[in-house]
């Protein structure tokens, strides 16, 4: 089978799923159709010969963070969103704008020519663990350890605006 | 150090003392340094002028800016214009400092009054001196602080406060034209150096554009700082200030900054024909707007504010006419006599425990005789009747502007049939006649005390004699000031002589065109002296006025109609762009999409956002129209 | 770097002290450390030096740039004070360290030479400024405008990153120079369109955070829900470090497409200018006016960035600082004032509160004027300059060209004298509460100095610009 078969089938899903994280009105509806995107976009790093950053994105995205949206939309109880908050006329003028930005960018980008892949130069192994680590150690080893003080600094805030306070109102 | 730098920093060194110390320095050491920091200033000053050998030098204090090419150095320039004014600054405010001591005497904020006014004399003989557009523009702004300031002196009353604003704003309005100019001047010559900007324009054609430009631009400037139609209405406003400050600020120096910086541009406007007409018809309907407004006011200052303004637009109708020396000239005797004016109305206002509407004054020419001489001096000074100061330098401008138009003249002279009017019926409604105020006023009348009157003097001195300085030909002088500034105009003469050339007047004609205006200004105190001595009328009071009268003594309306046209609409546009950017945007256009605001509203209630959502919508537009607008070329093409 | 490697230890440090018992050693330990920081910094003054494989960029600019954003932190730790002694509920270490490590953010935003770096730099700096907003945990307001800060700032880091993608997808290098070899030189296809959307994307992302309009709204909402000691704190540091990376990036890497991103930064820099000055008019408070003059000033910023000429790096640096300068003795007088009496618990930060301030302390009102006459570019003061430079480089570039800008900048720079006179009127010109305000000797020294500086700046602009 032709690989570009499964390349519109899987585009095809992750853009229906993504639409229907925005369309459902069940919030874990609504997440599940998210991890099944996320997925999709893992299926996508596959046929890019993107290893590695597909597992990453299945391990870190549909596995870690989205559980943790469904916690805390469990604990919130938020089993249905409130049906007045979005009247149709907010859709309306959301959707009119999206398609609006979504026509602008197609109509910049449609000129756009995308070279062919050259078979004899293509390093295969270029998405694998191996070579990432070593770009990552070697040439971006700078923004790799700087990175540390940004979750430092949301970890220092998340504690520090998480602990609750005597005298603090509760909500 | 040299002395030309000691000139401006002596004052200044009085501000700082005065300024920091105030409080705790006793008034009479404030008084002291206040004026003897002035005073010494004068006598560097004369010394100057005394050695002073015809060439004019530029002296460098420091490297002030470099940007780019452009390299802005603070210096100073000393040749004959800034001498004079100078001379003129230092010496008429030595003597308002030495008045100041004894009017502000029972003044709390008696140390803080001198600081301000050390510091104006600073930031005027900064604008002076400087030697070039950008020095000349920090004093022209510092002056206008100070004016500020000091106009919102008496701070407790609102109605001060308001003035200092009205005149800061109105000066703002025409420093925006100066700031204009003076970057138009940067990006068409390259340098704001008076001398290098002049050697360039010098090779310019008149009539060039850019220079009709910046001339213009630069009246816009003097309009403000000098009190033109239409930005003068802050000048008899300003009144509210302490009358030693309407004296120097108002009367004698700030508000002639303007013309000032004219003669200092002579060459640019000599090869500005258009502007130079625009100044001349714009002063002298200032000076007819301003004499007609002080036929019937009451407040014995706004008479000497407007008659002030109208002054000024006697000047600048001289520059007009590129008679450039008598403007400077009538510069000089203006700020002796009106100083004087001023300083003598202060001294009875001083006698009459701070009233001001002469319709409660009258016969005081007994309880205060130096003050009434003095006045007397200055009012036949003003007025033009020879041999007194005013007398020369108006002349000398009329005759000017009879060579150029002759209805400019006539109307020129009509206007100083009306102040020989007003300010003769000024000094019999104060002096002549009976009293008209309390008892508890006449009770109180006295002369006032040496340290005021000493300046009175000396000024009615320089106002007798002032105009011996510059006498025509005509009558036999050397017109001594006019050679002294001559070399100032030589560049403009050698560009666009037609614009200096003078008809040979035979003499007779000048000497009949004197009479003339002689026999004006008498008909003015002819018609004065029968309206208020013979038949003792006494002005109406408040709201009976009628027609014409009522008319003017509103001042034409045009402060309220600036309120009409300007004030009301700029104020309707706020509230107009309140609504638009609060009301129309977030609230109407998001409610006239239907419930969105209430939708999005309540949702933002429940996160406690606010409008969030509207703000990412606004910024999803943003970048919508970011991209089509930047890449349409690629969108369509 | 130095600089950036010794902040992230004083900021861990700083949490360290945050154990002892005594928290009086914070505030002088943090502005030890910020000093450190500074000289380390100046060490490399006249060296030209690039780290760790083409990621980080020292040289004058950045020496200049950092010092700024060092010396306005510096002010910012010193004129804070109520956290610290009174309240156990205040986390002073955590707030001190959180800003340490937000000024390493910032460096990396002046020093990058890799997109990577840039963004991280971003992120750090954000990250911090969105816990810092929300510091005040007990106010509603600031719980609102921190959620507000995070949810707004997350949509433009995305924007941004896309951004970033899309260059990095027309280039295949998130290298400056790289990227700019590939916008200049030319590639034989001719610049692929993801070039231009990337650019664009980049653009807006980093327009929001210097809160140019349209997207600016987050600007005052955040600015008057934040403490007002961390209002400060964004409105200057923020501002100098993004309009850095903005001139950086756009200079190094896009000055190909100049064409492009002049006409955006134009049209953009008219609508700020108007719509920081004409909605700061109305504003009765004068934190949220000060909120829309930072909005303003950013209008002015944008032109010496959107002129590019060669006098743009030292345009916007004298500006930054002139501006950081004011708008931290403005706020730091503003906290002292509002403090006076509060309404219902909240700070009074209306105009009235101003009323009668140059009786109650002639310093802090004497202050005040002189920021808020350097804010208007009144001249002799620093603010003046900052004005002059920048529309001069307008003028370099040409009327034609920007002459529409300069047009606007002259004319709401009018209208800006009305507001920031306001606050002047108020503490001259009326009467209210007679009772004096006392400030403390640090204070006090703080405001002497920026007021100093802002009149030193506005009579000696030379004396700085030299090093620029």
């Amino acid at each position: 089978m032709n690989v570009n078969y499964i390349w519109y089938f899987l585009t095809f899903l992750t853009l229906v799923s993504a639409i229907m994280v925005v369309v459902v009105r069940n919030p874990i509806h609504s997440v599940l159709y998210l991890i099944l995107t996320f997925f999709c976009i893992s299926a996508h790093y596959v046929l890019l010969n993107a290893q590695f950053l597909a597992a990453v994105n299945v391990i870190v995205y549909a596995g870690a963070i989205m559980v943790l949206f469904l916690f805390v939309i469990m604990f919130l109880n938020l089993r249905e969103y409130t049906a007045e908050s979005k009247t149709n006329l907010v859709k309306l003028g959301a959707a009119v704008l999206g398609g609006v930005l979504l026509v602008i960018i197609v109509a910049a980008l449609r000129s756009m020519q995308i070279e062919p892949l050259n078979k004899a130069t293509y390093n295969s192994q270029v998405g694998m663990v191996e070579s990432l680590g070593k770009v990552l150690f070697r040439d971006y080893l700078l923004p790799f350890e700087l990175i540390t003080v940004l979750f430092f600094v949301a970890m220092v805030g998340a504690v520090m605006l998480g602990k609750r306070e005597t005298g603090e109102r509760n909500f | 150090m040299s002395l030309l730098l000691l000139i401006p920093l002596l004052p200044l060194i009085g501000f700082l003392i005065n300024g920091i110390g105030f409080r705790k320095i006793p008034k009479t050491l404030v008084g002291l340094i206040g004026a003897g920091t002035v005073v010494a200033s004068f006598a560097c000053v004369l010394f100057l002028f005394l050695n002073f050998d015809g060439q004019p030098r530029v002296e460098k204090v420091y490297d002030w800016i470099t940007v780019g090419n452009l390299n802005l150095s603070f210096s100073f320039q000393l040749d004959q214009l800034s001498l004079l004014f100078m001379l003129i600054i230092t010496g008429v405010g030595s003597l308002i400092h030495l008045y100041s001591i004894g009017y502000m005497k029972h003044d709390e904020g008696f140390g803080k009054f001198f600081a301000f006014l050390n510091l104006f004399i600073f930031f005027m003989l900064l604008l002076v001196m400087g030697s070039n557009y950008v020095i000349l523009f920090i004093g022209w702004e510092g002056v206008g602080l100070c004016s500020y300031l000091l106009i919102g002196f008496w701070n407790k009353n609102a109605n001060y406060g308001d003035a200092a604003r009205k005149a800061f704003i109105m000066n703002r309005i025409g420093d925006l034209g100066y700031l204009l100019a003076v970057f138009l001047i940067l990006t068409n010559f390259g340098s704001v150096e008076f001398t290098d900007v002049f050697r360039q324009a010098a090779g310019l054609k008149a009539g060039n554009s850019t220079i009709l430009w910046i001339t213009l631009l630069l009246f816009v400037g003097a309009m403000g700082k000098s009190a033109q139609i239409p930005l003068y209405t802050w000048l008899p406003d300003a009144m509210a200030g302490p009358t030693p400050v309407s004296a120097l600020i108002h009367a004698a120096t700030m508000v002639t900054a303007g013309i000032y910086m004219i003669v200092r541009s002579n060459l640019l406007y000599t090869l500005a024909p258009v502007t130079l007409e625009v100044v001349g018809w714009i002063g002298l309907a200032t000076a007819l707007l301003g004499a007609s407004i002080g036929l019937f006011q009451n407040d014995i200052k706004k008479i000497l504010a407007y008659s002030t303004v109208s002054q000024l637009g006697y000047m600048f109708m001289g520059l007009g006419v590129a008679a450039y020396t008598p403007a400077a000239f009538h510069v000089m005797t203006h700020a002796f006599f009106k100083a004087l004016l001023f300083l003598g109305a202060g001294s009875v206002i001083h006698a009459m425990s701070n009233e001001q509407d002469i319709r409660n004054m009258g016969g005081l020419r007994k309880a205060l005789p130096i003050t009434f001489l003095t006045f007397l001096i200055g009012t036949i000074a003003i007025a033009g009747i020879p041999p007194f100061a005013g007398f020369f330098s108006k002349d000398e401008i009329l005759l000017h502007v009879f060579e150029h138009n002759k209805l400019m003249w006539g109307i020129g002279v009509f206007t100083s049939m009306l102040t020989s009017f007003y300010m003769f019926r000024l000094l019999f409604l104060v002096f002549f006649g009976n009293f008209r105020g309390t008892h508890e006023q006449q009770h109180h009348l006295h002369e006032s005390p040496l340290t005021m009157t000493l300046p009175l003097m000396a000024l009615a001195l320089l106002s007798a004699i002032g105009g011996f300085f510059n006498v025509p030909e005509v009558l036999g002088g050397g017109a001594k000031l006019a050679n002294f500034l001559a070399p100032l105009f030589a560049a403009a003469q050698n560009v666009r002589p037609e614009a200096f050339a003078m008809a040979e007047l035979s003499h007779s004609t000048e000497l009949a065109l004197m009479i003339g205006s002689v026999a004006v200004a008498m008909i003015g105190l002819a018609a004065a002296y029968v309206i208020f001595i013979s038949r003792k009328t006494v002005p109406v009071g408040e709201g009976q006025e009628h027609g014409l009268q009522k008319v003017i003594y509103h001042k034409y309306y045009v402060d309220e109609l600036y309120d009409a046209v300007f004030v009301r609409p700029v104020n309707a546009l706020s509230v107009f762009f309140h609504q638009v950017i609060d009301f129309l945007l977030i609230d109407l256009l998001v409610e006239g999409v239907g419930k969105f605001v209430k939708g999005l509203s309540k949702e933002f209630r429940l996160a406690q956002t606010g409008a969030t959502g509207f703000y990412i919508f606004a910024m999803v537009i943003g970048i919508a129209a970011l991209l089509a607008w930047s890449l349409r070329g690629l969108i369509l093409g | 770097m130095l600089s950036i490697i010794s902040l992230s230890l004083f900021g861990i440090l700083n949490l360290f002290l945050g154990f002892l018992k005594s928290r009086r050693v914070l505030l002088p330990a943090t502005l030890l450390f910020i000093a450190l920081a500074f000289a380390a910094n100046l060490l490399d003054w006249n060296h030209q030096y690039v780290y760790f494989r083409d990621m980080l960029r020292t040289n004058n600019l950045f020496i200049n740039f950092s010092s700024i954003i060092l010396l306005t932190t510096f002010l910012t730790v010193a004129i804070s004070r109520s956290f610290g002694t009174d309240e156990e509920h205040t986390h002073p270490a955590e707030y001190y360290a959180i800003m340490l490590f937000s000024v390493v953010g910032a460096l990396m935003m002046v020093g990058f030479e890799n997109l990577i770096m840039l963004f991280i730099g971003l992120e750090i700096l954000s990250v911090s400024l969105y816990v810092l907003t929300g510091s005040d945990k007990r106010s509603l307001r600031s719980n609102e405008a921190a959620l507000k800060y995070f949810l707004m700032g997350s949509f433009a880091t995305g924007i941004f990153l896309f951004g970033i993608a899309l260059v990095y997808g027309a280039t295949g290098s998130f290298n400056l120079s790289a990227i700019g070899s590939y916008v200049s030189g030319g590639p034989t296809t001719g610049i692929s369109p993801l070039l231009y959307v990337g650019l664009l994307f980049i653009l807006a992302g980093m327009l929001f955070k210097v809160s140019a309009a349209p997207f600016h709204f987050w600007t005052p909402d955040v600015y008057d829900g934040a403490p007002t000691l961390f209002t400060a704190f964004m409105s200057t540091v923020v501002k100098t470090a993004g309009f850095a990376a903005l001139y950086r990036l756009l200079t190094v890497s896009f000055t190909g497409v100049y064409g492009l991103w002049w006409q955006v930064l134009t049209g953009v820099t008219v609508l700020t200018l108007l719509v920081g000055n004409i909605t700061a008019v109305y504003q009765s408070s004068v934190k949220r006016m000060l909120a829309y003059s930072s909005v303003s000033h950013a209008g002015y910023l944008l032109i010496a960035v959107a002129a590019k000429t060669p006098q743009s790096p030292s345009a916007i640096l004298f500006y930054s600082l002139a501006y950081s300068i004011a708008t931290i003795t403005g706020f730091a007088v503003l906290i002292l004032v509002a403090e006076q009496k509060p309404i219902e618990g909240r700070p009074d930060e209306r105009y009235e509160a101003f009323n009668g301030l140059a009786k109650r302390n002639p310093l802090l009102a004497f202050s005040l004027a002189v920021s808020m006459v350097s804010l208007a570019g009144i001249p002799l003061t620093a603010g003046f300059w900052g004005k002059f430079f920048v529309f001069s480089t307008a003028v370099d570039r040409g009327m034609t060209n920007m002459g529409m800008v300069l047009v606007v900048a002259v004319l709401m720079s009018v209208v800006g004298v009305y507001y920031y006179f306001r606050v002047i009127i108020a503490s001259y010109l009326k009467t209210g509460d007679s009772e004096p305000i006392g400030i403390r000797p640090l204070y006090r020294f703080i405001l002497v100095l920026t007021t100093a500086l802002t009149i030193g700046l506005g009579l000696f602009p030379d004396v700085v610009r030299q090093l620029f």
